[in-house]
């Protein structure tokens, strides 16, 4: 079984070593693209949204030492198999989520969008998947994302309203200087 | 020649991007990343020259020797180094505007000579950095800063373009698959000659919304998918006339005997002239006169 976000790997087949490297890589994908946001909303001054795509790239990465502790418990330093390009997107959110001036409910609105992604992307793997312990661990990783998205609802219904104008209709449009 | 094992983030300069977020530039910047990591070549034996415009900021945010040149030169600039310098790696990037506008008749000259150089162009259909202004490849009727009642122009086919010059490598990719461009790009700077691949770039700040990062996500169709064979010239030819209707991703024409490049070319007839090259000859003869 291939889906929409991997490629040259056949999800429903994974074994377990295998599984938590696709979930390492995963997390990873997701680290370095919230880190990029961030760095991109700092260069266009959005610190709010800076702050918070920050606060995700670290969580993301707390996620990923989990994972790569539990497959090192278990594997050791059997070769890894499974690469950064097998999969695109899965939890990471999507290039073209960033604009500047995002407001903070904006960058929530984003990363909730992309926990529904990882979430989705998880429950239709388990539909596939025959290994009894890599059921497990994707069933965990499921509910860890829709655990997730309860967090960032939760900060959603915290976020100040949105303004009645928008910041980017106030400050000059973005643009690259030569 | 250095062969090392290098990741992605070796190739990743100090320099922040100043791109628009959201921009598609960010995905064809990981995809480049990708793609050297992938041949191996130290970032010292890499020549990045760019011309002007947003995407041509793209060597500056990469460890490899750039050059942002002028707009629209910098393919000239390009083939001056590979022929001096045919041991480097040389890569070349930049705009529709600053390769099909300014700097499309050096385009002709370059595929017509085959130095072995990798263009990478951004074809975002818009002039970004001069914050929207028609370009070569806005479609017909678009409304710009500089065309308010819709553009009277049919767009230029780069794709088309590159082909009937006689490429020997042609692809074309988006961001919207970072993972498939990768190889794309990949493919083309292994390819021994002149290679040309057309990036479909979204500008998220001045770009129709037909050409964003989700409608290329719903509507990329592999060449591989319709059952292209990459060796067919004329294949690809018909194949390059659906540019600005469909978006095909992949190989459209890979020369399966690449022809001798034009820095190989030069390098046989200065051999073939005697030991030391004619140019020193002649500078040798300037000097004496000279003291
Ligand atoms: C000789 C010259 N003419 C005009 C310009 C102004 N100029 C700078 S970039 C640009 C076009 C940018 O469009 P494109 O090449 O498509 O790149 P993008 O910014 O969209 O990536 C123009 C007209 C210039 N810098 N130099
Ligand atoms: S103006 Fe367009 S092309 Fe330039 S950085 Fe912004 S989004 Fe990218």
């Amino acid at each position: 079984m291939m889906t929409a976000n991997t490629s040259g790997l056949d999800v429903s087949a994974l074994t377990l070593r295998d599984a938590l490297d696709l979930a390492v890589l995963i997390e990873e994908e997701a680290r370095d693209r919230y880190l990029e946001f961030a760095e991109q909303m700092e260069m266009h001054r959005t610190p709010e949204a800076a702050r918070f795509f920050r606060f995700m790239s670290e969580n993301e990465e707390k996620h990923r030492v989990e994972l790569a502790e539990r497959r090192e418990k278990h594997f050791g330093d059997a070769p890894v198999n499974v690469t950064r390009a097998m999969l695109f997107d899965v939890e990471a959110p999507e290039y073209d989520e960033a604009r500047a001036f995002m407001t903070v409910r904006e960058a929530l609105e984003s990363a909730l969008r992309s926990e529904e992604k990882a979430a989705s992307f998880f429950a239709s793997a388990l539909a596939g998947l025959r290994d009894p312990d890599v059921r497990g661990l994707f069933g965990e990783l499921h509910a860890e994302e829709i655990e997730h998205q309860r967090l960032v609802r939760a900060q959603l219904a915290k976020a100040p309203a949105e303004p009645l104008v928008h910041p980017s209709e106030i400050a000059d449009e973005p643009h690259a200087i030569d | 020649m250095t062969t090392v094992a290098l990741g992605p983030k070796d190739f990743k300069s100090e320099l922040k991007p100043i791109w628009c977020p959201g921009c598609g530039d960010f995905g064809v910047l990981q995809a480049l990343y990708r793609a050297l990591s992938g041949i191996g070549r130290a970032p010292h034996e890499i020549a990045f020259v760019s011309g002007i415009g947003c995407s041509s900021r793209i060597p500056g945010y990469t460890t490899a020797y750039g050059f942002n040149t002028v707009h629209g030169r910098a393919l000239p600039i390009a083939q001056g180094i590979k022929l001096a310098r045919p041991e480097l790696l040389v890569l070349v990037a930049g705009g529709d505007g600053d390769g099909f506008s300014i700097g499309g008749g050096h385009v002709a000259h370059a595929v017509r000579r085959n130095f072995d150089l990798t263009y990478l162009v951004m074809d975002n259909q818009i002039y970004g950095l001069t914050k929207g202004q028609l370009s070569p490849t806005s479609p017909h009727g678009l409304e710009t800063a500089t065309s308010p009642y819709g553009s009277l122009e049919d767009p230029v086919n780069p794709l088309a373009y590159v082909l009937s010059y006689g490429a020997g490598f042609v692809a074309q990719g988006t961001p919207a698959d970072m993972p498939g461009l990768a190889k794309i790009v990949e493919e083309a700077i292994r390819y021994p000659g002149f290679a040309f691949v057309n990036i479909q770039s979204p500008c998220v700040t001045y770009g129709q919304e037909v050409q964003q990062m989700k409608v290329h996500k719903a509507t990329m169709k592999t060449l591989a998918s319709v059952g292209h064979d990459q060796t067919d010239r004329i294949a690809a030819m018909r194949l390059a006339q659906d540019y600005g209707k469909a978006l095909y991703t992949g190989v459209f024409y890979r020369n399966p005997e690449p022809p001798p490049t034009f820095e190989a070319l030069v390098r046989e007839r200065q051999t073939a002239q005697g030991e030391r090259p004619a140019r020193e000859k002649i500078l040798d003869r300037y000097l004496q006169r000279a003291t």
